[in-house]
């Protein structure tokens, strides 16, 4: 549609209503974090309010028009970009954290809160909202919520998943529904609150959703230990597993390391560089994290190791590790973020390795994640000179043989990112036929005319 | 020469300090300890002192209660070569924390004292200058660079309000440091371990000062501040202005 006929028709059907064709605007929400599309948003609203969203959602039926839910767009698959003059729909104005309830310890959030901003609003109130990672900082609850979202501390605490009590949201048909209304238990039926965490934005928009908050942990304690080997890894999270109360166990390797360093400014933690590090969060707990450590020594497994001594120190020490995809963000990076079994990670990364060294001799590769979920986020760097195309091309191609693997693991090529349209070729290497045309007609119970982020997911 | 570093250990500086109910103090059960961070910076620079030759010795000490170990513990760890408590149940001030550490320097006759510019429970910014004044020999305060010159002199960069500030003090003196003197290190593992060998002596405070001076302050009440009242967005200039106008904040 023309500009000058979209902005009548947006003037004729949709009045009062914030939008936005500037072309700075199209560009910063039509896209995420993924850099592999050119953004080509047609118009970007801005509602204020459930019954605006409602609104764009029945206009934008009566046209054919699909349109994007958009929140702090730090997503990794390109599951909120705009390629096809799709209309954006920004939740930046539901920012509303309200209804805290310290009986239920739970609270009502707008879509466009920011996780940081519900985190400090847990702890002013004596509680914790365990749920983080490093784009805390930007990403938006709804954004969590349609990715289902996991980070660095699902090993004790969970997923998103876990903390939604409630979901109120507007479908692809323009219908509200109040999900679930914050009930602990619920035995009345199909709980649709569970489709539209994880959907993707594919079912229909998260207005507001109410979360649980938990009590905070006791006092942390942050360390980081030096491995000699990818062996060493798991061998490790085993012994730390039964011998602290973990909260994350996170790795990264060598070169990720470098990246940190060198991006950041930041000193090498230990005088010499080692293959692999482990980055361990645990209720306090001198000495059985000393013989960890110990035991880890006599083992071979640890070459050397810190610990924090104040929480600037601990927050420091997960700079390294929280710092490694912004390090490595301007070599637009090719991500796989995949899972398997956490017992099957020795094995299923030792073979991936081999499939590295063979299809991709010539590209860096960049290993980290949250080894204690079978989360690993492995990065394939763009060489400079060569044209962003055909890396992706290449990428892909490669991908049969990664996911071929992972599949016959029986894991996941989307851990916590998402499909988004990155991953939407590669889905039938972690969902079957049958599952995938579910989805699509459950898709078509919720949004009949395919205008909720039609493209992502499924087709 | 010998380094002797005062520390003190406090409530950690990104925990959300609580005050208690009855206004009696701040809530310290259960939440994390550490060393005072201008004292940690002050540990870090007597270690690189002597890395770099000019002191064989880094001795840290505390005044405070049976806990207090842990982070002389931790400042071992870093590199410190021994440790003394003297150990008291009762607040310090930072008079008698002057005259406390003073019967230590008689005791050690340290070439150098480094101690934070103020500890970050109470922000009394008083010690070093009492302890200097008791001592009567020089301080350099508010350290952001520490140079020795040779002569048994020090040249001191000091922050000050109009910029920075290089003096030179005679030794034996005292140091405080402000916070871009250096980035304290971290603690290895393996160097926890070697700390546990190493000597920490416990003194009991009447010993040390027997002729103690008295409270000369006497705190009321403890209470949070008043939460800041929420901001509002404004969507133009002339909404702003007009707010301004009916709160009589401009003309």
């Amino acid at each position: 549609m023309h500009p000058d006929k979209l902005s009548s028709l947006l003037e004729t059907e949709l009045p009062g209503m914030a939008w936005s064709m500037q072309p700075s605007d199209l560009e910063k929400f039509g896209q995420d974090w993924t850099r592999f599309h050119d953004p080509q948003a047609a118009v970007v609203f801005f509602p204020n309010d459930i019954k605006e969203v409602q609104k764009i959602i029945q206009v934008a039926n009566r046209h054919q028009q699909v349109v994007i839910p958009s929140g702090g767009r730090t997503g990794y698959s390109a599951g909120a970009v705009a390629t096809a003059g799709e209309w954006v729909v920004s939740m930046v104005r539901f920012n509303q954290i309200s209804d805290f309830n310290a009986i239920d310890q739970t609270v009502k959030v707008g879509a466009g809160v920011i996780t940081e901003q519900l985190q400090h609003f847990a702890e002013e109130h004596g509680l914790f909202y365990p749920v983080d990672f490093a784009s805390a900082g930007s990403s938006h609850m709804a954004g969590n919520i349609a990715t289902n979202a996991g980070g660095i501390r699902v090993l004790r605490y969970g997923l998103t998943r876990d903390y939604v009590l409630g979901l109120t949201v507007v479908t692809g048909a323009g219908e509200i529904l109040h999900l679930n209304k914050g009930l602990v238990k619920n035995a009345s039926g199909l709980d649709f609150r569970h489709l539209f965490i994880g959907s993707e934005g594919i079912l229909g928009f998260v207005i507001e959703a109410e979360i649980k908050l938990v009590s905070p942990p006791p006092n942390q304690a942050v360390m980081l230990l030096a491995l000699s080997s990818l062996d060493a890894v798991m061998s490790v999270f085993a012994l730390a597993r039964g011998t602290l109360q973990l909260s994350s166990f996170e790795f990264f390797s060598d070169r990720a390391l470098k990246h940190v360093m060198s991006h950041r400014g930041f000193d090498n933690p230990f005088e010499d560089l080692h293959p692999f590090y482990v980055l361990l969060e645990f209720d306090e707990d001198e000495d059985q994290a000393m013989h960890v450590f110990e035991s880890g020594m006599e083992s071979a497994w640890v070459n050397d190791g810190i610990i924090a001594q104040s929480i600037d120190q601990a927050q420091q020490l997960w700079q390294y590790r929280e710092g490694i995809s912004e390090s490595i963000a301007h070599y637009t990076p090719y991500k796989n973020d995949i899972s398997v079994k956490i017992s099957q990670v020795p094995q299923f990364m030792q073979q991936l390795e081999d499939v590295l060294a063979a299809e991709y001799p010539d590209f860096e590769t960049i290993w980290f994640g949250h080894i204690g979920d079978g989360n690993l986020h492995l990065n394939i760097l763009k060489p400079e000179s060569m044209d962003t195309a055909a890396f992706k091309t290449q990428c892909e191609s490669v991908n049969q043989h990664v996911y071929g693997l992972i599949d016959s693991f029986a894991g996941s090529i989307s851990a916590e990112h998402g499909v988004g349209l990155i991953k939407k070729p590669f889905l039938p290497y972690s969902k079957s036929a049958e599952e995938i045309r579910l989805m699509q007609q459950v898709k078509q119970v919720f949004d009949p005319n395919n205008v909720m982020n039609r493209g992502k997911v499924v087709d | 020469m010998k380094i002797l570093v005062a520390i003190k250990r406090v409530v950690d500086y990104n925990v959300r300090v609580q005050v208690k109910p009855d206004g009696s103090g701040v809530a310290t059960d259960g939440v994390k300890m550490s060393i005072n961070p201008f004292d940690e910076i002050a540990i870090e620079e007597a270690l690189r002192i002597k890395e770099q030759g000019k002191a064989d010795e880094v001795v840290v000490v505390t005044i405070g209660n049976s806990d207090s170990q842990q982070q002389l513990r931790t400042a071992m760890a870093m590199g410190a070569d021994r440790a003394v408590l003297v150990e008291t149940d009762s607040a310090v001030q930072p008079l008698q924390a002057a005259q406390v550490l003073l019967k230590i320097i008689e005791e050690e006759q340290p070439g150098l004292v480094i101690t934070g510019k103020q500890a970050i429970d109470d922000d009394n910014n008083q010690t070093p200058q009492m302890l200097a004044t008791l001592w009567n020999r020089p301080q350099a305060t508010f350290a952001s660079q520490v140079e020795f010159t040779g002569d048994n002199k020090l040249n001191v960069t000091r922050e000050v309000d109009a910029g920075l500030e290089t003096i030179q003090v005679e030794l034996p003196a005292v140091v405080s440091t402000d916070l871009r003197l250096n980035e304290p290190r971290f603690v290895k593992l393996p160097d926890i371990m070697k700390a546990k060998r190493k000597p920490l002596e416990t003194k009991v405070l009447a010993d040390v000062a027997p002729d103690l001076q008295g409270q000369m302050i006497e705190v009321l009440s403890h209470e949070a501040p008043q939460p800041r009242s929420k901001g509002v967005m404004v969507e133009s200039v002339d909404e702003l202005i007009n707010i301004l106008k009916d709160k009589g904040l401009v003309g």
